[in-house]
């Protein structure tokens, strides 16, 4: 039945996007993590990416959670010297994750989330109406 | 005569698939919302066929002096198709599927009252035989 397809592609939509949220997340709870080691390099922000894979059973397609890339922008310098992370000039790398950035982005996963459970919601309704012929005949 | 060859019934089978299978392409267009490269898909309206169909009016010249219509007589609404594609090339307008799965959804539901309503007449009139 085409609605329960219709679905499967709403639901793989919602996959995606929370895994967008789960790599999201993980930038926002490193933004301060600095290296272990005096001079190394701290954690780098990463980028989820999206692609369209073509399902066979479904004969659509579904979204799917690409490779997580990392963000190769510079870090942030600080010049702490009593940090144990800091190098021999006094300054410390902090991640290249920008607060404002990570937020923006969030709001956009959430609207997102929220399309593709209007989806579901309307097909659900559909299906209903389907199931209301038998009821009332 | 099966029930299921009644035109009436089989007409409204047909627009209840079309509405299946389009809500199928805009599911496919919402999930697809943020992927690079993604061009959004609309299933093709269904075209009336026979002579059954209503014609649209149509404008006409009955004197030489007069200019032809310049209304397209096929719609008065016109093809007012809106792309907006991102950096990323993608081009689902978050907007618009809505609208077009809220559209979907209520002519759907429009067909299965219709279809609802057709087989009480054919119950009605098998009771009182």
């Amino acid at each position: 039945m085409d609605f329960i397809k219709s679905l499967a592609i709403a639901a793989s939509g919602l996959r995606a996007q929370a895994g967008r949220m789960r790599v999201i997340s993980e930038n926002i709870a490193n933004s301060d993590s600095t290296s272990q080691t005096p001079g190394g390099d701290p954690y780098r922000r990463r980028i989820p990416s999206f692609q369209a894979e073509f399902d066979r059973s479904l004969n659509a397609q579904v979204v799917a959670l690409g490779p997580v890339r990392t963000d190769s922008s510079d870090f942030r310098v600080k010049h702490e010297p009593g940090n144990p992370a800091a190098d021999a000039q006094g300054n410390v790398k902090y991640p290249n994750v920008n607060p404002l950035i990570e937020v923006t982005d969030m709001r956009d996963a959430q609207r997102s989330y929220e399309a593709n459970v209007n989806v579901i919601s309307a097909t659900r309704n559909m299906i209903q109406r389907t199931l209301d012929i038998l009821r009332n005949s | 005569m099966a029930i299921a060859d009644i035109p009436i019934l089989s007409m409204l089978r047909t627009r209840m698939q079309w509405h299946q299978q389009r809500q199928q392409v805009l599911a496919q267009n919402v999930a697809n919302a943020d992927t690079p490269n993604y061009r959004p898909m609309e299933l093709v309206a269904p075209q009336p066929q026979g002579t059954g169909g209503l014609q649209p009016l149509q404008l006409t010249r009955d004197a030489p002096g007069q200019i032809a219509g310049l209304v397209d007589s096929s719609t008065f609404a016109g093809h007012h198709q809106q792309y907006e594609v991102r950096p990323a090339g993608n081009a689902v307008t978050l907007e618009d599927e809505m609208l077009k799965v809220a559209a979907n959804q209520m002519d759907y539901q429009a067909a299965t009252q219709l279809y609802t309503h057709s087989l009480s007449l054919i119950k009605l009139a098998a009771d009182k035989s």
